[in-house]
């Protein structure tokens, strides 16, 4: 097991998750959990909260046992191991420092513990405290840091011990939002260097999108679906996801496809493929066009109108719903004017009324199924 | 003094609420202050009808027995300096001296390196010089104030007070230590489970903590008493008969004061996240480790403030020692009650005065020593608890 710890190069740290649940009472936590994670992948758990995505972290962390199913760590299965014959390093939302002990010995405790050899320990403490340039602080308390110097004692305190997983629980969720880009930065740039698989759980779509090298979105225990940040946000497997991802969130309206052609309120566009019926299209706000002579496929009264300083962002109502588009950032306009836009075929999803359900019309497509 | 306008009070309030606190505190204080100052005077004067004679005590100084005005003057300034010396010198010499690793050891033994010196001033030194400077002034030389500490000789030495105060400390020693033990290991558990059986638990713990004493003590008695017999096929011919030991006073104590302990540290604990616990499991602790190097440094207030509680009990118990314990291994509190209900001479009454006095020391000595930890502990409880 040290050997393992003081030589993580060697070692081949792929995570297998295979059909794991876990459930309290009837109450499904996480449901059929079924993921390989490569190793050095850097893989994001996205969801709203109660989603199981901290649950999940938890059991591969070995801090909460699976109901039942297999959790491999390096082709060894880990469900009856304790949290420490594990080998991974956890970051945790609220830092998890230890009070009475400085930055010094925070940093050198897993190592301490763990009976690495002590001549080793000064220099490895001082190599991870100057990757998270906390080299000035080394003797200060936790309590005399900021949230951001507290994170990057637990970071230290993370990779000191160059084990074979990194955990991070919402690292940056308790931080303010200047930091939490830095941060962020900071992360990507660590996991770079460090080429450790790491599993990363978070309720922010934007940290999900930078930081990942594979996203798995979840909903109430079940993974709704698994794919690159781009594959999410292009071709999400269903309206959760949709509207999930993406900021603003993907526009959805309720309509009829006839023959190609799909009709709802104040829209109608055709040249789709797709059985007829029920079903909800899906397009993103800044992949609608406006159309200046106002024969677009979508003409609507102006809901709200937002300056965002790169662009200008329309809400428009269309029947019943609320459909926003992104405009030239010169663009002015009335609350009330009409407005009309076009929605290039392409770039529009269509989606089963009744499931939420991807209808998959471009070949190729890898979509999770549930 | 930079209070600003709408804060600061009128000089009326300040007054009434100056006056009121002053009077409290007098009120408060007498008892403990009138027994100290007739425990240093003779007989006579501490139950003399003046109390300015019990103050001053003119028996006391015609015996011989008195301080002048350059003996006052002179004591209380090697104090003044003695206490002050103790907080601010003592503790860089101790940072000083001591290497890092063993800084708990380095107090102990600053403190009774501390503790031997001044002794040896104050009782040896000081009279040393004072004898020949007070012949040489004259006025300034003769005694004013009458001051004996002919009691305190009296019931240590003759009354071998020393005796109960050993078994007092035994008791004591042996309550917190086990109250602790148990204490501390039991609100961790308790406090990280969730399980039904950890609330009943808690409940059961409760219920006992609402038992009067004496119902454990008679609880106890007939094992006690019958110890050998029911011990016998265990320890054989020499199984010991408990009634009457101090161990029998330990196990009473213990039961009495467990549940309080276990409550209290169990709230203690629950002010620690258990992400302190996931994060020093997942760094390579086991479950005790984590326990003993993560959650028990942080615990310090708790079991410092909990600890002094347990003391208290131990010390202050009447009952139970004075029911369970024979003569010979007797605790100071019932030892006292003992002096009080001697019909003897008034010289007896003032030596049992001396020794109620005796045993309020080292009671000061503990909170002045935690004081920092047991503001903490107390106030964290308030808090968050």
């Amino acid at each position: 097991m040290q050997k393992a710890a003081s030589d993580s190069g060697g070692t081949m740290a792929e995570i297998q998750l295979r059909k794991v649940n876990k459930r309290w009472g009837s109450f499904v936590g996480v449901d059929n959990f079924d993921l390989t994670i490569a190793d050095q992948e850097f893989l994001v758990l996205l969801g709203p909260s109660g989603c199981g995505k901290t649950t999940t972290m938890r059991m591969i962390a070995g801090l909460e046992d699976a109901t039942d199913g297999e959790i491999i760590i390096d082709g060894k299965v880990v469900n009856d191991l304790d949290p420490k014959d594990r080998d991974v390093a956890m970051v945790f939302q609220s830092y998890g420092l230890y009070p009475n002990m400085n930055v010094y010995e925070n940093i050198r405790f897993p190592l301490k513990v763990r009976k690495v050899p002590e001549a080793e320990h000064d220099e490895r403490v001082r190599r991870a405290s100057a990757m998270v340039e906390l080299d000035d602080f080394l003797h200060r308390k936790p309590a005399e840091l900021s949230g951001g110097q507290r994170q990057r004692v637990a970071l230290a305190r993370a990779i000191v011990r160059e084990p074979n997983v990194f955990l991070m629980d919402e690292p940056l969720s308790n931080l303010d939002a200047k930091l939490r880009v830095s941060t962020r930065a900071q992360i990507k740039n660590l996991s770079h260097e460090l080429k450790v698989t790491t599993v990363y759980v978070t309720h922010d779509q934007i940290e999900a999108m930078t930081l990942a090298d594979r996203v798995v979105v979840m909903k109430q225990g079940k993974v709704q679906q698994v794919g690159t940040p781009t594959d999410i946000y292009d071709h999400p497997a269903n309206t959760f996801v949709a509207s999930f991802i993406g900021s603003p969130a993907m526009n959805l309206m309720e309509g009829e496809l006839r023959a190609g052609t799909f009709t709802g309120d104040n829209v109608s566009i055709s040249g789709l493929t797709g059985p007829d019926g029920p079903v909800t299209l899906g397009f993103r706000a800044e992949d609608a066009a406006l159309a200046t002579d106002g024969a677009g496929q979508i003409t609507a009264p102006i809901y709200t109108i937002e300056l965002l300083g790169d662009a200008t962002m329309l809400t428009v109502r269309a029947g019943r719903q609320l459909v926003s588009v992104k405009a030239h950032k010169e663009f002015r306009a009335a609350i009330g004017d009409m407005v009309s836009f076009t929605v290039p075929v392409p770039i529009c999803h269509l989606f089963d009324q009744q499931s939420g359900m991807r209808i998959d019309q471009q070949p190729g497509m890898r979509v999770a199924a549930t | 003094m930079s209070t600003s306008k709408a804060m600061q009070q009128s000089f009326a309030l300040r007054f009434s609420s100056g006056a009121f606190l002053a009077f409290w505190c007098l009120l408060a204080a007498f008892p403990i202050f009138w027994i100290a100052i007739m425990s240093f005077k003779s007989p006579v004067d501490a139950f003399a009808a003046s109390p300015w004679d019990v103050i001053t005590g003119p028996a006391t100084r015609a015996n011989g027995d008195g301080l002048s005005i350059l003996d006052i003057v002179l004591g209380l300034c090697v104090l003044y300096f003695a206490v002050r010396w103790a907080f601010t010198r003592l503790p860089e010499l101790v940072r000083h001296y001591c290497p890092p690793g063993i800084i708990a050891l380095g107090w102990i033994f600053g403190a009774l390196i501390y503790a031997i010196g001044f002794v040896l001033i104050f009782f040896g030194l000081l009279p040393l010089i004072l004898g020949p400077l007070n012949g040489l002034l004259g006025p300034l030389g003769t005694p004013v104030l009458g001051l004996t500490t002919e009691h305190y000789v009296a019931v240590w030495a003759e009354n071998e007070f020393y005796r109960n105060f050993l078994n007092s400390m035994l008791v004591t020693a042996g309550v917190v230590t086990v109250s602790l033990t148990v204490g501390t290991l039991a609100g961790y558990g308790l406090a990280r489970s969730g399980s039904d059986l950890a609330f009943w638990l808690l409940i059961l713990a409760l219920i006992f903590r609402a038992l009067p004493h004496s119902v454990l003590v008679a609880g106890y008695l007939p094992v006690f008493i019958n110890s050998s017999e029911i011990l016998a096929p265990i320890f054989g011919e020499g199984a010991p008969t408990l009634y009457g030991q101090p161990w029998a006073v330990i196990a009473v104590l213990v039961a009495i004061n467990q549940p309080f302990t276990i409550w209290m540290l169990r709230s203690f604990f629950q002010n620690i996240p258990a992400e302190l616990d996931e994060a020093a499991r997942v760094d390579g602790c086991s479950h005790f480790q984590a326990f003993r190097r993560v959650i028990m440094p942080v615990m310090w207030p708790g079991v410092i403030t909990t600890g002094l509680f347990s003391f208290l009990l131990g010390y202050n118990d009447f009952l139970v020692t004075s029911l369970l314990l024979d003569a010979q291994n007797q605790t100071m509190v019932p030892a006292i009650a003992g002096y009080f209900n001697r019909e003897t001479t008034t010289t007896d009454q003032v030596e049992a005065v001396a020794a109620a006095v005796s045993i309020t020391a080292p009671l000061f000595l503990l909170v002045m020593i935690f004081q920092r930890q047991i503001v903490s502990g107390l106030t964290a409880g308030a808090v968050k608890g």
